[in-house]
């Protein structure tokens, strides 16, 4: 049995339950529609860190390309919300088709007239291609760099696809849905607390599900993986397909990032594709500490925060600092300041109970935390 | 666009110096990555290390452009040494760590040239009789394209014969194979990953003195070549032939497909082949003998 | 499923933050707060460019222009006896970036009005907010049009002035036989529906288009497929880092400017010193402005300019001079406001609804007289024709004689008409915020 405090189950819960209070108190003392909006939009970015943390710090699966479902998942939102502001008789497609010579609304449009199919398409999709991807990757055995190296691949074969099919997405211009997501008359508008609100929810019950997910049987097995692919394969489990769960369920939630992108912002282009951001997210969970859910948002808050604000202060060495930051987590602190917090606490834990031996729980990286 | 046999030879040759280009991108990737295991996500910024030092050299020293070429390679093998030293010996066992934490060297050596040389395009000149062209009939090809060929067939010669006929390829060969085992015959693995980490980023300095010339010279001109890079030396499977091979396919696969269609889709549908092909041969094209993945 | 048209309107009359009915059980619900004036205080301006990053080239140069030009009115008084105070962003290249500081810049520091902006993609990542708020963007580089919103104001060449001279000129100097190259994004391809229609009208030939994927290096199949077409010269849309590849490739495969030049909306100096003069030497630029220009204002500006604190790069150029001029379009339209509805009530929309009409005069504006088109609110101005000289300066070789409407649907008449009041469908509709 492990002592280290970092790693008792109620302990954690209670932290996230502090975690999410605190967030859930801002907007009640807090009234500048920016600030809200620029924190929703960093609770979206928690998101992909906890998406990336997921799937690489519990499932081991390092993914350079969860930009693919968070892009694709905004580009199904702003479809949907472009659809809105469109109306079968006055103006039945939208104003950048006519530009780009189509006279009718492609097919591929029909299903987002449907705010509900499309916000469904908008999730189902990156998901469904998640699972064929990783399937066909997982069972070939491709893994580590080279999976790391794929997805990177994929991901800007799409850029290039959706630059290049501009009737349909506008191309690199994007699209910018003129007005706020409406849900059966319930409207998100992204300058009121509304929409920290839904984001919020959304936060909280992804980094739910992926707590309950990594903490059953089937999170047992992930992680067992992890640690020695090959024994579990000789145990008699299909790898492949638990590699592949884990990694669309990461998908998944990166979708629903991205759908809540799409209506802070109102905007979406292939830049959502692009390699630095996709690499950037990988960065937040790196900093915070891959191998823990919280920890792993909270780096995506911090260092956003800190390109928000710091940023602008010393302007031109703020990606330096990032970088060199960046180099002396990977360097000495791979578990990034979640894995510091188990380090301390382990300390901390060890003095209470002195009988306890040296070797137990001093923050290894391998040992999986909150 | 219609087909004639002379435009199709065209896009034949060209296929070869794109290849030859991507091989020349590629050399350095593939020479860390098939000994060391390590995925160097700055080498984009280490080709852009060698246009700047290129341009540098010539602009302030005012060193002829040929003589440019070799010292970028000792400017950029430096300080690919040096950070070696610094950072990647510590992370040979981590492989995923070492992708992130180049990376971050990546940002930082972009950020640092941007600071020093600000972040407008620089120029390099050369020779005036390398800015044209060799035509016989409707062929034709660019002389800088024939040059950049005949560096890259030099520069594999170079390779080959210090992997396969000096001391310290065999040093570097059996470290590949075996770690422990070549240790225990008395090999300072850690002096000839340094080394090979040096000479790769040398390599890709000799790139950046090339490429300033064929585009552009900028902080950020390396990103584009990164991920290219990354597919050729997985398509090929991280040995020297297999890069080779790789380059030339996807090179004439390039090629031939803009010549057919255009050039974004001929990008996306040479990525989406590569994925394909990697389905199928996860091991890539030449299989090294190494335990590696 | 039926959108009905009353929820459209609502979505509509939401967008514009009319009507926003406050959600009674979620606290922290507030109006939108617009920003106003106060005698005597300054007037906040947002600057948002990219100083660092992929885009730095052409925008670090704006946001230098842009406190030069603040600078200048400061010192002769500001606006109304109040100064200017510029906000000034870095939009780091990535539209998260601008999409974020264009929302802080509006709602926090409640600025009358934004200079920003170079690629379309940029301007329509921002606009979904600028709209929202009836807040103001001066957008001030060329770009494709097809766009009506309340919002902006723009004082670069629509894509329908821009090349109308360049190809009737190129074709009757050179020859009827042309070939497209652009950068695979939007403003090429509608640049080049417009070049085709002046080409018809020209008489000219178009042997092949190829676009080539933005930020791309490699133009060896294009020049192949150039090659195997013999053009009498080529149009360029090619941008950026991809402009300087395409004219050095040009050159090494050993084309000539003499017998096949490139004919570019895009290659201006800065283009061509960073390419080297010998590559850009004998080609083509259609703009409003060049630093040649030979009259006393440009003169003035020339030397004001690179002998201050922002001239560090050395050069100015057409994207620096329209972002010059906006800000004089802004300095008048505020003027105009302020006399037609008193300080405390200016507004961003009543700014831009001020703008209409608005005149730089010749001995402000470099380029010569420019105005604000009362309807679409982009500007009316004379393009010229210069020729790359082996310096890497330009020689003007044809002025237009007189200025040119901007139209930005001019290709689309279909679809309507831009009016102050948003886009004039066919059917008699008022279309607000089309983008």
């Amino acid at each position: 049995m492990e002592k280290n405090l970092y790693h008792n189950r109620l302990l954690q819960w209670l932290v996230y339950v502090v975690f999410f209070a605190a967030l859930a108190v801002i907007p009640l003392v807090m009234d500048d529609a920016f600030l809200l909006n620029q924190l929703a939009t960093y609770g979206v970015y928690g998101m992909l860190a906890l998406s990336i943390s997921l799937c690489w710090g519990f499932g081991g699966i390092l993914n350079l390309g969860q930009g693919i479902a968070f892009g694709l998942g905004a580009y199904g939102m702003a479809m949907t919300m472009q659809m809105q502001t469109q109306d079968p008789e006055y103006s039945p497609i939208p104003p950048f088709m006519l530009n780009n010579g189509l006279d009718a609304l492609p097919a591929i449009w029909e299903p987002f007239w449907n705010t509900g199919f499309g916000i469904a398409l908008a999730l189902i999709v990156p998901t469904v291609f998640y699972l064929i991807f990783g399937g066909l990757m997982f069972q070939a055995r491709v893994a580590g760099p080279f999976f790391a190296i794929m997805t990177l691949a994929i991901l800007s074969a799409l850029a290039t696809l959706f630059v290049d099919l501009q009737p349909y997405t506008n191309g690199v211009n994007g699209i910018s849905p003129p007005a706020a997501l409406d849900i059966g008359g319930f409207v998100i508008d992204p300058y009121m607390s509304t929409s920290y609100w839904v984001v919020f929810a959304l936060l909280v019950l992804s980094t739910v599900a992926a707590k309950l997910l990594t903490q059953s049987r089937f999170g047992l097995i992930v992680q067992a993986l992890h640690n020695d692919s090959e024994r579990v394969r000789f145990l008699g489990y299909n790898v492949a397909i638990y590699e592949t769960l884990v990694y669309a369920a990461s998908g998944l939630i990166a979708a629903i990032a991205g759908c809540c992108f799409a209506f802070l912002t109102q905007y979406v282009s292939p830049a959502q594709f692009d390699v630095g951001f996709s690499i950037s997210m990988v960065i937040w969970a790196a900093i915070g500490g891959r191998n823990s859910l919280l920890w792993a948002i909270i780096g995506a808050f911090l260092v956003q925060g800190a390109q928000s604000y710091v940023g602008d202060e010393f302007l031109n060495s703020w990606i330096l600092i990032l970088g060199f930051s960046f180099i002396l987590i990977v360097r000495f602190l791979p578990g990034g300041l979640g894995g510091l917090a188990e380090t301390l606490l382990g300390m901390v834990s060890r003095k209470r109970e002195t009988q306890e031996s040296l070797t137990v729980g001093a923050g290894e990286p391998e040992t999986r935390g909150a | 666009m219609d087909f004639t046999l002379a435009s199709f030879v065209n896009a034949l040759i060209l296929g070869l110096s794109i290849g030859s280009i991507f091989l020349v991108a590629a050399l350095g990737l593939t020479i860390i990555y098939g000994t060391a295991g390590v995925i160097n996500m700055a080498h984009g910024e280490f080709i852009m290390l060698g246009a700047y030092a290129s341009y540098t050299l010539q602009n302030y020293l005012g060193v002829p452009f040929f003589l440019c070429i070799p010292l970028s390679f000792v400017v950029v093998a430096l300080i690919g040494l040096v950070i070696e030293r610094l950072l990647i010996r510590y992370l040979y066992d981590r492989p995923l760590d070492t992708l992130l934490a180049t990376w971050g060297v990546s940002l930082v050596l972009m950020q640092g040239v941007r600071l020093i040389f600000g972040s407008d395009p620089k120029y390099i000149q050369m020779p005036s009789f390398l800015s044209t062209n060799i035509a016989a009939g409707p062929i034709s090809v660019s002389i800088f394209r024939v040059f950049i060929f005949l560096v890259g067939i030099g520069l594999v010669a170079a390779v080959w014969w210090l992997f396969y006929k000096t001391e310290f390829g065999i040093k570097l060969r059996a470290v590949t194979q075996n770690k422990e085992m070549a240790a225990s015959f008395g090999i300072n693995s850690g002096q000839v990953y340094a080394l090979t980490f040096a000479l790769g980023a040398g390599l890709a300095g000799i790139a950046g003195s090339l490429f300033g010339v064929l585009n552009i010279v900028l902080p950020t001109m390396g990103m584009g070549y990164v991920v290219e890079a990354f597919l050729i030396v997985v398509t090929g499977g991280g040995a020297l032939l297999g890069s080779i091979l790789a380059s030339g396919v996807t090179g004439e696969a390039q090629s031939i497909f803009a010549y057919i269609f255009n050039d974004t889709f001929a990008q996306f549908l040479v990525f989406v082949l590569i994925v394909i092909f990697l389905r199928f041969r996860p091991q890539g094209l030449i299989a090294t003998g190494g335990a590696r993945r | 499923m039926a959108i009905d048209r009353r929820r459209f309107l609502k979505n509509s009359a939401l967008a514009a933050g009319a009507i926003a009915a406050p959600h009674v059980w979620i606290p922290g619900v507030r109006e939108a707060g617009a920003a106003s004036l106060v005698e005597g205080e300054p007037i906040k301006v947002g600057i948002l460019f990219s100083l660092t990053g992929s885009l730095a080239v052409p925008e670090e140069d704006s946001a230098l222009v842009m406190q030069y030009a603040i600078d200048e009115m400061n010192e002769a008084g500001g606006i109304n006896g109040q100064p200017i105070e510029p906000i000034i962003i870095d939009a780091k290249s990535d539209f998260k970036v601008y999409s974020e500081k264009a929302r802080e810049l509006i709602l926090r520091d409640k600025v009358i009005s934004i200079f920003g902006c170079y690629t379309s993609a940029s301007r329509k990542a921002i606009l979904p907010i600028v709209m929202q708020q009836e807040s103001l963007l001066f957008y001030p580089t060329c770009y494709e049009g097809a766009e009506c919103t309340q919002n902006t104001v723009c004082t670069g060449p629509l894509a329908n002035q821009h090349s109308k001279d360049l190809i009737p000129y190129m074709v009757e100097q050179f020859g009827p036989r042309v070939f497209f190259v652009g950068s695979n994004y939007v403003w090429p391809k509608e640049s080049n529906k417009n070049a085709k229609i002046w080409l018809e009208e020209a008489g000219g030939e178009l042997l092949g288009e190829e676009y080539v994927p933005l930020g791309s290096s490699e133009f060896g199949p294009v020049l192949n497929k150039i090659r195997a077409a013999k053009p009498d010269f080529i149009f360029s849309t090619v941008v950026g880092a991809s402009d300087i590849a395409f004219h050095r490739q040009f050159k090494q495969a050993g084309f000539s400017a003499d017998s096949m030049p490139i004919a570019s909306l895009t290659t201006g100096e800065i283009e061509t010193k960073a390419m080297g003069a010998e590559y850009g030497a004998g080609h083509f630029l259609s703009a409003p402005y060049f630093q040649a220009l030979k009259n006393p204002t440009n003169e003035k500006f020339v030397e004001g300019f690179l002998s201050s604190k922002y001239g560090k790069n050395g050069t100015t150029h057409y994207n620096m001079e329209e972002t010059y001029t906006s800000a004089y379009v802004f300095k008048g339209a505020l003027e105009k406001a302020i006399a037609e509805h008193g300080v405390g009530d200016v507004t961003s929309r009543r700014v831009r609804d001020a703008a209409a009409g608005v005149k730089v005069s010749a001995d402000v504006s470099p380029e010569g007289e420019i105005w604000i088109d009362e309807n679409n609110f982009n500007t009316w101005l004379v393009p010229k024709i210069g020729q790359c000289q082996p310096d890497g300066s330009f020689k003007i070789v044809k002025e237009a004689p007189e200025h040119v409407a901007p139209d930005p649907y001019s290709i689309y008449p279909d679809i309507g008409v831009c009016t102050a009041e948003g886009l004039k469908t066919p059917d008699g509709n008022i279309r607000k915020d089309v983008i």
